[in-house]
């Protein structure tokens, strides 16, 4: 036992609490900084030296310096921070997105009303070309809004687009900073100690990394982690990482698809296998809630154009001569986009395009369609509810009719369907006339003036363009229950075209040479109904009032009912009500899910902090215990310098 | 024991504040624009709710549009048929002097010619347009004047029926001008008496109905015949005798046979003959007053054939007088038939208005009460911050 053993121990302790003062001095240095976890000197007594009067303490060694860790939670914080950067990205597009549905005198409903209204005034006074005029610019007022809305979709895509481009860059920044922070931890590991800076800031990484896409972590021996994503594809195996790829969807260029690159190529990570982070929002919401937003758009602009067209095609206009209304709306054509993939012809031509042409738009549904084969047959995958059915050349389904050209496409082709998804992008007033409006009907009905029933004219409806004015029809109610002749004859010769004989029921229509006669009332025996042309279709409206009647038709989104009829239905109105609903109800149950996972991400992110961050009274007082403690070993050398200086005294004399 | 993380603390009170001034800031947005729903999401389904409304307020206004041009055509028509009333009013006191017996055949002339000025107004009315390009009584529409005075008499050339104005109620924007001008019930309305052959100076008048149950509707007419028995007369149905065969004449009294009564007045000659047919909706006004001006002007009428004219033409200028009157209640009936839709779509867009106020604005007091309390929250957290945060161990220690 050496007088130097009290001064050894004296030194350690010395060291030992200068050690704790500096990693509290460290700790309280970074109680701000983010992702900083609480560090601690682990201190150990040393072994005590035997002798032959027992074991005596050499004093306190310095094992090591820890850092506060706790991987449950920090798992946790990440998940949950993914997920609420999903729901956060997601909400501020359909933020945007919302502001397109708007209702009131802003949104595309009310610009549709005041459209079809405008038929009101015409009605009112079809020769006044100032009413005409007023439709006339309220159609054009409705195609801007269509247009402008489309426009709108467009500039959200592209925000989307340089979002998740932005986001893709520090996705593969980070990877490769894991990356090499992996390879430095693997080289300090080396030296039996925890490099707890290093690790904090590969934490702090992953945890970044969370907030852009959902990631698995695996940590293997030698101290490297596996950073996994899109459901099992590696980003980061210890000091190597792969990079995302951005590159615009095979079919619809102006869309995004994301990327892992591989040696053997780009993989692709569809929004489904990105699960949350906000990359994974925004996939999402480019992938199903805009989509839906643009089919939603074009479907109604495809129907609007289509009613308003049809029912204009159906009357007369204030030309001289008169003649059928020309189509009032144009709107982009339906498109088929074949995969880039397609086979080509040597020039870099697709060998085989697929045609849509719409056959009645009153059908046709807000999706989109993937066309594909199956070995046996072509598969129609309706997207939006993924319903699949198989077609052939031809085939007509919800309201538009495949083409499947020549030469047939080959079986690894794959095309997608967009009946309506441009529809609004090319929406437009094609008409700038106003005596092109067709307000007139082109036949005129009236009751035999010698009528005795109750019946008179309900309303006369041309229901197709095949109506031949040239025919006058007399219907001749031969019985007091409904039963009547009718007959078409030429009205300048007198010549009988044809007749026949039919039974009218009340509510019921008497349908002859195009034209649908309403009666109301009921007609006696011997009553008699003419239909024929319009003399002065300048001065008729009866095609105005059937154009404000467009109303209350029920043309948007109607199904076949499997019986050859078909059923459903809305107005324009409802239909516009109902669009508005889904993306409402999308940012509502957004902004709700949003409210959740931030509050379970920050009570997530306060556990794990409350569990490894810094706590400045605590550190006070530690600050407090170590500095008596170094002092106390400052005494104990201090002692330790008497005894031996008494010793050298004793040995001096 | 629950460590708390100094840098955390800090940082989630801080979101805290932000949080609730978030919350005041949106309950002052609110309170300011006056709406509950400043964004879609806010509450999609009274969104959509409100939208319909709105829709329904908008159609509403296009209907009460509609319903105007109906009330402005309707008025200036039941106007016309207050000035054509007028003028037959006009026609038939002139008519009633022009039977005078002292008149002689210039004073009728000039009666007649006062006649043919009531009828080229009456034509002039008929032919009146509504302001706006179209005409009042234009039936289904037509893009010139709807009657035209043809050789053979005044012609309705507009398709006959109603042109409809775009509201939810059928309307009308025009009126039939064969209905009101040209179809008045000729005769008596039931049957219609003329003297077909009148040599003598007898004269017969429109007649009446006198057992309504009796009436066959069959063509009948009076024969007479001057001879040896003195004046007799025989009334035949559709050309085959009746119980009247060979009835001593007697002038002034009154002919009955299954339900009519009818009165030959003054001398029969031998062969005149006078018949009876049933009414028809045919009578013209235009024709009416065109074969009076005729009578009247033909300076060398008897005095039995202008009593005659004068008889006829108080019966048909009565007729068209009465069918006028009718169209005009029509025309007035029509007007109330508009308040009444009109005072309804006005409830219709008042309820519409009152579903989207409900849909999508505030409840002021409960608002104002709301936003108290998030005042009240914000402040105390404000308080309750800075205190908290004031607190540290090292001012306490040492120094």
């Amino acid at each position: 036992m050496s007088a130097s053993s009290l001064m050894s121990i004296g030194t350690r302790a010395m060291f030992a609490n200068y050690a704790a003062l500096q990693t509290t001095g460290h700790n309280i240095a970074n109680a701000s900084v983010d992702g900083y976890s609480r560090q601690q000197v682990q201190l150990q007594t040393a072994n005590g030296q035997f002798s032959g009067a027992g074991f005596f303490g050499k004093g306190v060694d310095v094992q090591t310096v820890t850092r506060s860790f706790d991987q449950f939670l920090t798992r946790e914080a990440v998940a949950t921070r993914a997920q609420a950067a999903f729901d956060s990205t997601r909400l501020d597009k359909l933020s945007q997105l919302e502001s397109l549905f708007a209702g009131g005198e802003q949104g595309l409903g009310f610009a549709t009303g005041e459209f079809l209204n405008a038929m009101v005034d015409m009605a009112s006074h079809p020769q006044d070309l100032a009413a005409r005029q007023v439709v006339l610019g309220r159609a054009g007022e409705l195609a801007a809004r269509f247009s402008s809305a489309s426009s709108q979709i467009d500039t959200i895509q592209t925000g989307v687009t340089m979002d998740l481009r932005s986001a893709v860059d520090r996705v593969n920044r980070i990877a490769s900073d894991i990356a090499s922070v992996n390879d430095r931890i693997a080289v300090a590991r080396g030296s039996g100690h925890t490099p707890n800076d290093l690790l904090d800031l590969r934490d702090q990484l992953v945890s970044e990394l969370g907030g852009y896409m959902e990631v698995t972590t695996i940590a293997a021996d030698d101290g490297t982690l596996s950073v996994f994503v899109g459901g099992g594809q590696r980003l980061v195996l210890g000091a190597q990482s792969l990079k995302l790829d951005l590159s615009p969807d095979p079919y619809d260029a102006t869309r995004m698809d994301l990327g892992i690159v591989e040696t053997t190529g780009v993989r692709a990570l569809p929004y489904s296998l990105i699960g949350s982070g906000s990359i994974g929002g925004l996939l999402r919401f480019q992938d199903d809630d805009l989509t839906t937003a643009r089919n939603l758009i074009g479907r109604l602009a495809s129907v609007v154009a289509d009613g308003v067209n049809g029912q204009q095609a159906l009357g007369l206009d204030l030309r001289v001569p008169p003649g059928s209304g020309a189509p009032l709306f144009g709107v982009s054509a339906p498109q088929a986009l074949p995969a880039s993939t397609n086979a080509r012809t040597v020039g870099g031509n697709f060998v085989s395009t697929v045609g849509m042409t719409v056959t009645d738009a009153t059908q046709l549904q807000a999706s989109e369609y993937a066309l594909a084969h199956n070995g046996t047959g072509w598969i129609l995958t309706r997207l939006a509810d993924g319903s699949a059915q198989t077609v052939v050349d031809g085939a007509i389904v919800d309201g538009f009719q495949i083409d499947l050209g020549t030469p047939a496409p080959a079986l690894t082709d794959r095309f997608l369907l967009q009946p309506v998804a441009r529809a609004a992008g090319g929406f437009r007033r094609v008409l700038d006339d106003p005596r092109g409006l067709a307000a007139a009907s082109p036949v005129t009905a009236d009751a035999g003036s010698a009528n005795s029933g109750t019946a008179s004219v309900g309303a006369l409806r041309v229901v197709s363009p095949a109506v031949n004015p040239q025919n006058t029809a007399t219907v001749t109610f031969t019985s007091g229950t409904g039963n009547y002749n009718w007959e078409l004859r030429d009205r300048t010769t007198n010549a009988l075209v044809s007749s026949g004989t039919g039974s009218w029921t009340a509510g019921q229509p008497i349908a002859l040479n195009g034209f649908e006669l309403d009666l109301a009332g009921v007609p006696a025996s011997g009553d008699t109904f003419t239909v024929a042309k319009t003399l002065y279709p300048g001065s008729n409206n009866g095609n105005a009032l059937a154009l404000a009647g467009l109303r209350d038709a029920l043309l948007v989104g109607r199904v076949d009912d499997g019986a050859g009829g078909l059923t459903g239905g809305l107005t324009f109105t409802d239909a516009w009500a109902d669009a508005m609903s889904d993306i409402g109800v999308r940012a509502q149950g957004v902004k709700t899910s949003s409210e959740i996972s931030t509050q379970v991400a920050a009570a997530a992110k306060e556990a794990l902090s409350n569990r490894t961050g810094v706590n400045l009274d605590e550190e006070a007082a530690r600050l407090m215990q170590y500095q008596q403690g170094y002092q106390a070993a400052a005494k104990v050398l201090q002692v330790a310098q008497s005894v031996f200086d008494t010793l050298l005294d004793a040995a001096g004399r | 024991m629950t460590r708390v993380s100094t840098a955390h603390s800090y940082e989630s009170g801080i979101a805290t504040l932000q949080q609730r001034q978030r919350e005041l800031t949106d309950a002052q947005q609110q309170l300011t624009s006056g709406k509950r729903i400043s964004r879609l999401s806010d509450d999609p389904a009274a969104s959509a709710r409100a939208e319909r409304a709105i829709a329904a307020v908008q159609r509403a206004e296009a209907d009460q549009r509609a319903i105007e041009a109906s009330r402005s055509a309707i008025t200036q028509v039941e106007a016309a048929y207050g000035d054509a009333n007028d003028l037959m009013e006009q026609a038939r006191e002139l008519l009633v002097a022009a039977g005078n017996p002292s008149y002689g055949a210039t004073e009728r002339k000039g009666i007649a010619d006062r006649l043919a000025g009531l009828r080229a107004q009456l034509l002039q009315i008929a032919n009146r347009g509504d302001g706006a390009g179209g005409y009042l009584f234009g039936g289904q529409g037509i893009a010139q004047a709807p009657f035209v005075d043809a050789v053979g008499g005044v012609q309705f050339v507009a398709p006959a029926g109603t042109q409809q104005a775009a509201s939810d109620e059928l309307l009308p924007l025009t009126t039939d001008g064969q209905r009101a001008w040209l179809a008045a019930r000729s005769g008596n309305g039931v049957f219609k008496t003329a003297a077909t052959t009148s040599t003598g100076s007898a004269w017969i008048d429109a007649g009446r109905v006198t057992q309504p149950g009796l009436l066959t509707g069959s063509p009948y007419s009076v024969q007479f015949t001057v001879g040896g028995a003195g004046t007799t007369y025989t009334v035949l149905q559709n050309g085959n005798p009746t119980a009247l065969t060979n009835v001593a004449y007697q002038s002034g009294q009154a002919i009955q046979i299954d339900g009519m009564s009818f009165t030959v007045t003054g001398a029969p000659a031998n062969g005149d003959r006078f018949d009876i047919t049933p009414s028809a909706s045919d009578l013209s006004v235009f024709d009416t007053f065109d074969g009076i001006v005729a009578a009247l002007g033909n300076t060398s009428a008897s005095a039995t054939q202008v009593a005659q004219t004068v008889a006829d033409g108080l019966r048909d200028i009565d007729a068209s007088a009465a069918t006028l009157s009718s169209r005009r209640a029509d025309a007035g009936s029509w007007l109330n038939r508009i308040d009444d839709v009109d005072t309804r779509v006005a409830g219709q867009k008042l309820r519409a208005q009152g579903e989207q106020s409900n849909a999508e604005d505030l409840d002021m007091v409960h608002a104002i009460s709301d936003f108290q309390l998030q005042q009240t929250g914000y402040d105390a957290a404000l308080r309750a911050y800075s205190m908290v945060q004031r607190l540290s161990l090292f001012d306490y220690l040492g120094g």
